[in-house]
């Protein structure tokens, strides 16, 4: 029993390292915190639309046909980054995209999206952030994927790039 | 062609650390080691040279000095950027394991021979693993792709003296566990040979390890408080628990090597902590710099670098440690130990220090245990830390007082009251006159106080007491512990906040003092600008005690701004200003501070490490060195 | 006379500059934040002490400079202020953001070798120290 004791360093030590190997090898961010929503339901909430007169109200759009989310503001440069592939979900997938725009001034963002486009389906003021909160975003732009159960299956923080395109497309895919 | 030349020591000190790898074993070996040793002192000397050469004459034709420097940086900062990067504090790490590796090599005579050599070995092979993740994935002599005609700059928060020599301090505390470590290995080779007092080579290294460690810990938490701008000097950041559980290791290290020499006991215990604090220091270098996990201070972000580091963790823990298992019997012994004896008393906190390093590990690695295993993420925070760790300090301090004042072997239980019974009673008289002068009681403040002038009052009944049978050093380092403890209570226990908006020529109150906001000004620094707060400071005498003038600062070059606090200190409490936002029209944000005792922490720690001075040199005297 | 002018108009342009930057961030708790009632007040700080910033490193929203911690810190008075106890208001928090919002780790399944290895610890240190007591010579 001595004798085994003494040898249990060195097996904790090695448990230990192969954990640290494992979180190496894989593809993963250090600083990226999975979304607490995924797979839930969308959060409830009602918000006024930048170019439409009616109320958005979320029971109402969540179900049906698959939706993506995309938290912007004009204010926020990696959004203008990506906007060319917000654009290319519009053209070429039938998707519908609900833009949320988050603390921002509704006429720039009008303009905004007059000067760079409009891929949204409609356009969500979230004027304090607090859709935002309910989302749980903390760092926009932020990206959320909705199946046609309202179910939420996807987000990604950031500026969608090319490798997070085709994730994403394979995600579409996979839930039509 | 300095490019060339760094390139071409480096590869030179590679081979000398090879071949001392190798040739130790070797008949005629005092003349090989020997040019193995000097060579790897010198080649390592010249290539930290000419890096600081490089960056003192801006050369922007080496990556490095490129990435990490700029014409406008003071001189001062020019030179301490050299180690404040990646790369460049590797060449300070590899620079300061041939240093110690000469000082190890000055034991060498005939009766160690084997002993000195077997360690020089194992540090061969240290130096030449830190010298082969240097060369090839952190190499600071790369040539910049294109011409440069000014550097990247740097950030301005690390500008700073503290900071600037932290890292040295640090590392000299790493390579003297690493020092430790070799020996270690060497002993257990030894089998159990009792004609070598391997302990007393070790103690040197561990002497001056711990000390510096100490300095280096200090100085981070002295920036931080400093420099951050909320008051915190400690907030249990995974780079933070990397330097300090090699320091509770290190310090379970030292009073057990005490242990060892005076009764030959504990020598497995030594052994092993020997063995672990180094491991501790390179997992620490690790989680620093592999990209595992994000925090305030990590460098490197490169997953391949830390592929590298864990297999060479790999290799030096899982060898150090399976002899350690397989041979470490040579060194067990039958001795008693008595719970209420000077060598209990040290053998209980050596137990408190490593349970709350095994604390503090699992708290920092538990995100990425969870994160491995079920992909979830948990954040393992400060009040984690402090509701694990502080229960079990408590105690130790509790021991730690007592401990210097009990006997060898057994000491009776009425000999031991009559003994502590005056410094039960000083510090009662202490704590009841703070008191009486403060007014201001709770709970946790009341214990730290106490805690605190328990250490302090055990100091001077040892002081005064006829026996002069203790040492120096010890009492100076634990008369810093107790003044570091009544520090940390004063300022954690009793800190004031206020937080409010002032327009020009109005005033706000905290504690007894009356601040003027007096006026606000634009100040030009020598790579920033900055919009100044003036502030006049009364107490309730109306007696002018100082202005504060915090800033808010720009650096172009690096597009970054710093908050800079104003602080006042005197030996009962800090003044701590921060300027926020705000504008003419509507008044400034003003965040002040009274930190009661805050000075008593810095001072406490300079006193520990005077006290380790103290010991190393006394220790070194007695070696002859 | 000139030179006064001209010192203001640069003090105003410097102050203008650096809190364009400031706009976007505040500095941890400010003054309008606070709320009148000072049970109500400890109350929030005590919470937003133990909710992690998103977005920093390794800091409180309660210290934080962040944007959004701005925000959660004045969402969680508003919550104290509608009557909410402490428990809803980090189960808001949660699900929303998930545990990793908590830098005090909840005791639950997930984090139950956490809370407890350091009692294991200390009764393995306990028995250490008896062990050696009752080596025999």
């Amino acid at each position: 029993m001595k004798n085994n004791i003494l040898i249990l360093p060195s097996i904790i030590f090695f448990l230990i390292l192969s954990i640290f190997l494992y979180l190496l090898i894989i593809d993963r961010n250090p600083s990226e915190i999975p979304s607490n929503l995924l797979n839930k339901n969308t959060p409830i909430f009602e918000a006024k639309s930048l170019f439409k007169n009616e109320k958005f109200i979320s029971a109402n759009e969540f179900k049906d046909e698959i939706i993506l989310v995309n938290f912007f503001a004009t204010w926020c440069k990696p959004c203008r980054d990506e906007h060319v592939y917000i654009q290319r979900f519009a053209d070429e997938k039938d998707l519908k995209i609900i833009g949320i725009n988050y603390k921002d001034n509704n006429k720039k963002a009008i303009k905004w999206l007059e000067d760079l486009g409009n891929p949204y389906e409609n356009v969500l003021i979230d004027k304090k952030g607090k859709i935002a909160i309910d989302w749980g975003v903390y760092g926009i732009p932020e990206t959320f994927i909705i199946n046609s159960n309202g179910i939420i299956m996807y987000r990604n923080v950031g500026p969608i790039t090319n490798k997070i395109y085709k994730k994403i497309n394979l995600i579409i895919n996979k839930n039509e | 062609m300095t490019i060339f030349l760094g390139n071409l020591f480096l590869l030179l000190c590679l081979i000398f650390s090879i071949s001392q790898f190798f040739t130790s074993q070797k008949k005629n070996r005092f003349r090989f080691i020997a040019i193995n040793v000097n060579g790897l002192l010198i080649c390592s000397f010249l290539s930290f040279s000419l890096l600081i050469y490089s960056y003192v004459i801006s050369d922007f034709s080496v990556l490095n000095v490129f990435e990490n420097s700029h014409t406008t940086k003071p001189l001062l900062y020019k030179i301490t950027g050299v180690w404040g990067n990646h790369e460049g504090s590797l060449l300070l790490w590899i620079l300061v394991l041939t240093i110690f590796n000469y000082f190890i090599f000055k034991f060498y005579n005939n009766d160690n021979s084997n002993f000195i050599t077997k360690t020089l070995q194992v540090q061969g092979l240290i130096t030449a693993g830190f010298l082969l993740f240097t060369i090839l994935t952190s190499n600071p002599f790369q040539k910049t792709v294109s011409e440069q005609s000014n550097g990247m700059g740097f950030n301005p928060i690390l500008q700073d003296p503290a900071l600037a020599i932290h890292p040295p301090l640090l590392y000299i505390g790493y390579v003297g566990f690493s020092a430790a470590f070799s020996m270690s290995v060497a002993t257990l080779f030894l089998n159990g040979d009792q004609k070598i007092p391997w302990y007393s080579y070790m103690k040197p290294f561990v002497l001056t390890a711990w000390t510096f460690l100490t300095a280096g810990i200090a100085l981070g938490s002295i920036w931080a408080y400093y420099e951050l701008g909320w008051g915190g000097w400690w907030f249990w950041d995974p780079v933070e628990n990397a330097s300090f559980m090699p320091w509770l290791i290190g310090t379970a290290l030292l009073h057990s090597l005490i242990v060892v020499e005076k009764r030959k006991s504990l020598m497995a215990w030594v052994l092993l902590l020997a063995i672990l604090a180094f491991l501790l220091s390179v997992i620490g270098t690790f989680l620093v710099r592999s990209g595992i996990l994000t925090s305030v201070h990590t460098f490197a972000l490169d997953p391949s670098r830390g592929v590298y580091i864990l297999i060479f963790t790999a290799l030096l823990g899982g060898y150090s440690l399976i002899l350690f298992g397989k041979k470490s019997k040579n060194y067990f012994d039958n001795n008693y130990f008595a719970l209420f004896s000077k060598e209990g008393s040290i053998l209980i906190n050596n137990v408190l220090m490593i349970v709350v390093c095994a604390t503090v590990f699992l708290g920092t690695i538990y995100p990425l245990i969870i994160e491995a295993f079920i992909n979830k993420k948990i954040s393992v925070g400060e009040p984690y830390f402090n509701s694990t760790t502080i229960p079990i300090i408590i105690p130790a301090i509790l021991v730690m007082g007592v401990g210097p004042v009990l006997a060898w072997n057994k000491d009776r239980k009425r000999e031991i009251f009559k003994k502590i019974l005056p410094s039960i009673l000083l510090t009662i008289i202490m704590t009841t006159l703070i008191f009486l002068f403060y007014q201001s009681y709770n709970l946790i403040g009341m214990i730290g106080i106490i805690l605190g002038f328990w250490i302090i009052s055990n100091n001077i009944i040892l002081l005064i007491k006829k026996n002069r049978n203790y040492s120096k050093g010890m009492l100076i380092a634990h008369l810093g512990i107790g003044l570091l403890i009544l520090g940390i209570t004063g300022s954690s226990n009793w800190q004031e906040e206020k937080i409010t908006r002032l327009k020009v020529s109005k005033s706000t109150q905290i504690n007894e003092y009356n601040i003027i906001f007096k006026e606000i000004n634009e100040i030009k620094g020598p790579n920033y600008i900055a919009i100044e707060g003036n502030f006049m400071v009364y107490d309730k005498n109306k007696n002018y005690i100082t202005n504060l003038k915090p800033e808010n600062r720009y650096y172009p070059i690096t597009n970054t701004f710093t908050t800079e606090a104003s602080i006042h200190t005197n030996l009962s409490r800090d003044l701590y200003l921060v300027l926020g936002e705000g504008n003419l029209n509507d008044g400034w944000v003003v965040k002040v501070y009274h930190n009661p005792l805050v000075i008593w922490i810095w001072i406490g720690a300079l006193i520990i490490f005077a006290g380790g001075i103290v010991s190393t040199s006394n220790n070194l005297k007695k070696i002859k060195i | 006379m000139n030179s006064l002018i001209l010192r203001k108009i640069t003090l105003i342009t410097i102050t203008f500059c650096i809190t364009q930057f400031f706009l976007n961030t505040s500095y941890s708790v400010e003054p309008d934040e606070i709320l009148n009632n000072p049970k109500y007040e400890l109350r929030a700080r005590n919470i937003s002490k133990n909710i992690r910033c998103m977005v920093c490193q390794n800091q409180s929203i309660d210290e934080s400079n962040a944007p959004l911690a701005k925000d959660l810190r004045i969402l969680i008075r508003e919550k104290i202020k509608e009557g909410n106890k402490d428990e809803e208001i980090y189960a808001f928090l949660t699900d929303r953001y998930g545990d990793f919002i908590l830098l005090k780790p909840p005791l639950n399944s997930k984090t139950l070798f956490l809370w407890l290895l350091p009692i294991i610890f200390l009764i393995l240190g306990a028995y250490t120290i008896f062990y050696h007591n009752k080596k025999s010579r």
